[in-house]
């Protein structure tokens, strides 16, 4: 937010609630996330791993998408997973490929959708995504079908349909992977206007510079947390160590 | 992706498919044309020792498949027992429980290589006749493979949709899926003609 | 040629997948298996002979082993059980579908394509289910059809369903509705 300056609001962003207990997830006989504890308050957390470390499964178990097999979630003391209709408040998330969350075919429909699961009847939820739409500047979109829009496009409309939402804690699961230079930087500048607090997914650090705080997820375990630009830099440091040995030729057991 | 093949290994996973499907037809068909209930009996007593001696895992494997009879099996069984035919009742109920038995049997003791194996043997007489089976083939390895694919593009798609919904997810999540499923589809024609398409360079 | 084959994997994949998820309602938070009606759609998108194949190619891989049907269910057990007869009549029920889809044209796709659902997937599929679990549980056909005639609602509201995804895909991606590519 210190990049853009102009929009950003003065007011102080209350923190979410980030605690974890000893929450563990497996899928079937693997364990992805082992015994993981946490309570944080997250205003802007960058979370970072390489690929594999489970860092989606810790955006999915935080967003409440999926429960852990033991232990609980709970983000400003809501179990995400459990209720999930206040956790649709509390927490929203946009993911990688545009193409596997894009559920509608037009623009307003894709909007309103969210807006209407909230709660709102179908002509509030249109007004509202209208809305929506001309706060980005794109009410000429309301009509458009999406798979006319480009692909930086339709990451703005993912973008927008769930900051439409307005939830207060926004996870973003490596949003800017192979998007092309000016795209990011656009993207990053329609980020830039959401004023909620921030969970950043990347593998790559280039992304995450300006946040508060890191996390770094090795293995399904907590390697670092701490101020973001030092546990960046840990591992940024051991992914360079880990460059120049060859893991890429062991197999899995 | 994991057949239903058994890891226990048998005796009966190294024996041709083809006679084991054979005589699976054979003994299917028999079955159908006993009707003492003492045989019956018998017959199923016989398949079930057949389960238990590779083990409790396939056992307990062969016993799973045969859970989905239940509702059939309660249902023939109240029908007979108000119809005061319990004797007809428990031959119907036998019977079906050893035919799937047997069948689950030679599912559970033959790889999918060599299942695989027997379609291409049955379709002898289609290439006597000219007609290439490669596009078969490659249908076959087509779906195994794009199964898991499209499993984990439905599960990513649903995951968005939770995401902004307290609700499970509707029928209307079919429509996104299937385009996903058809971009694929595009993709991967592109990738088999640029490795020789469906023309068979060599006739078997 | 390539794209025909592919297709038809596809939709087999299709089916099995949506064997495979079990987590969707009809909207009022009754859950369906909406495998039926993927196999509704194999006959209204790919039409009769290659719907058909989709679907024959499914059976078959069900029959070699595999755990496509809802449940993770497969292997030659399922042929040997009273709904052999629905397996059988599968790709039957995408064919006449298909062919319908293909053939009669005057009419908007929805009805269509909801309409050809019903007499593929429910008047000829359960007529073929019908025989079979009549012939497995040693029943008059009248006895056989008072055990499944609890499904049919259900399946009602899939081929109406079916009908309104297919109107949808003609609009967002014609070239892929090969039912009506002629």
């Amino acid at each position: 937010m210190t990049q853009s300056g102009q929009t950003a609001p003065a007011k102080a962003r209350p923190a979410s609630g980030l605690l974890l207990e000893t929450a563990r997830f497996a899928h079937g006989e693997k364990v992805v996330l082992a015994d993981l504890t946490l309570d944080l308050a997250v205003t802007r957390l960058a979370v970072v791993g390489r690929n594999g470390s489970g860092k989606s499964t810790l955006a999915r178990l935080l967003a409440g998408l999926v429960a852990p097999q033991q232990g609980q979630v709970r983000i400003n003391g809501i179990d995400v997973a459990r209720d999930r209709k206040a956790a649709l408040c509390e927490v929203g998330i946009l993911f990688q490929n545009p193409d596997h969350q894009i559920i509608f075919p037009t623009v307003l429909e894709e909007l309103a959708f969210g807006l209407g699961q909230q709660g709102r009847s179908k002509r509030a939820a249109e007004t509202e995504a209208r809305a929506v739409l001309a706060r980005f500047g794109k009410a000429h979109w309301q009509e458009a079908y999406v798979n006319t829009l480009s692909h930086g496009q339709k990451h703005l409309v993912c973008l927008m349909a769930i900051t439409a939402m307005a939830p207060r804690l926004l996870i973003l699961d490596e949003p800017f992977a192979g998007l092309d230079i000016p795209t990011r930087a656009q993207l990053t500048r329609y980020l830039s206007h959401y004023t909620g607090n921030l969970i950043h997914i990347s593998h790559d650090p280039a992304d995450l510079t300006g946040y508060d705080q890191a996390l770094w997820l090795e293995r399904g375990r907590i390697a670092a947390l701490g101020e973001s630009d030092q546990v960046i830099a840990e591992y940024v440091a051991r992914m360079t160590e880990l460059g120049e040995a060859d893991d890429i030729a062991d197999l899995a057991g | 992706m994991i057949s239903l093949t058994s890891p226990v290994r048998t005796r009966a996973h190294d024996w041709p498919a083809g006679v084991k499907l054979a005589a699976l037809c054979g003994a299917t068909l028999a079955l159908f044309f006993i009707d003492s209930l003492a045989a019956h009996l018998a017959i199923l007593a016989g398949v079930l020792a057949l389960y238990a001696l590779p083990g409790r895992a396939f056992l307990r494997g062969g016993l799973a498949a045969l859970r989905m009879l239940w509702p059939f099996v309660l249902v023939v069984a109240l029908y007979h027992l108000i119809d005061g035919s319990a004797a007809e009742g428990a031959v119907i109920v036998l019977r079906l429980v050893s035919a799937v038995a047997l069948a689950n049997l030679v599912t559970m003791t033959t790889r999918l290589t060599d299942m695989i194996a027997v379609i291409h043997w049955l379709c002898t007489p289609l290439r006597a006749l000219g007609v290439s089976t490669r596009p078969l083939e490659i249908a076959i390895a087509l779906v195994i493979r794009l199964t898991p694919v499209l499993l984990v593009k439905g599960r990513e798609l649903n995951d968005a949709w939770l995401a902004r919904s307290p609700r499970r997810a509707t029928w209307r999540i079919i429509l996104p899926f299937t385009l996903l499923a058809l971009d694929d589809a595009d993709h991967i024609s592109d990738a088999l003609r640029a490795r020789g398409g469906l023309v068979s360079t060599e006739e078997n | 040629m390539e794209r025909n084959v592919v297709m038809i994997a596809l939709f087999a994949a299709l089916i099995a997948v949506l064997g495979l998820i079990p987590q969707i309602t009809l909207g009022f938070g009754v859950p369906i298996t909406a495998q039926t009606l993927g196999v509704m759609l194999a006959g209204t998108v790919l039409g009769a002979r290659r719907g058909a194949l989709s679907v024959l190619l499914f059976v078959l891989l069900v029959a070699i082993g595999l755990p496509l049907l809802s449940g993770g269910r497969g292997g030659l057990g399922v042929f040997a059980s009273p709904t052999v007869g629905f397996l059988v009549g599968w790709p039957v029920a995408a064919f006449v579908t298909g062919w319908i889809v293909e053939h009669w044209r005057g009419a908007p796709l929805t009805l269509v394509a909801g309409l050809a659902s019903v007499v593929g997937g429910i008047v000829v599929l359960y007529g073929f289910g019908v025989v079979g679990m009549s012939v497995m549980l040693d029943k008059t056909l009248l006895e056989a059809t008072a055990l499944v005639t609890a499904f049919i609602p259900g399946d009602a509201l899939k081929a109406a369903i079916a009908g309104m995804l297919t109107a949808a895909l003609a609009k967002a991606r014609p070239a892929s509705v090969l039912s009506r590519a002629a």
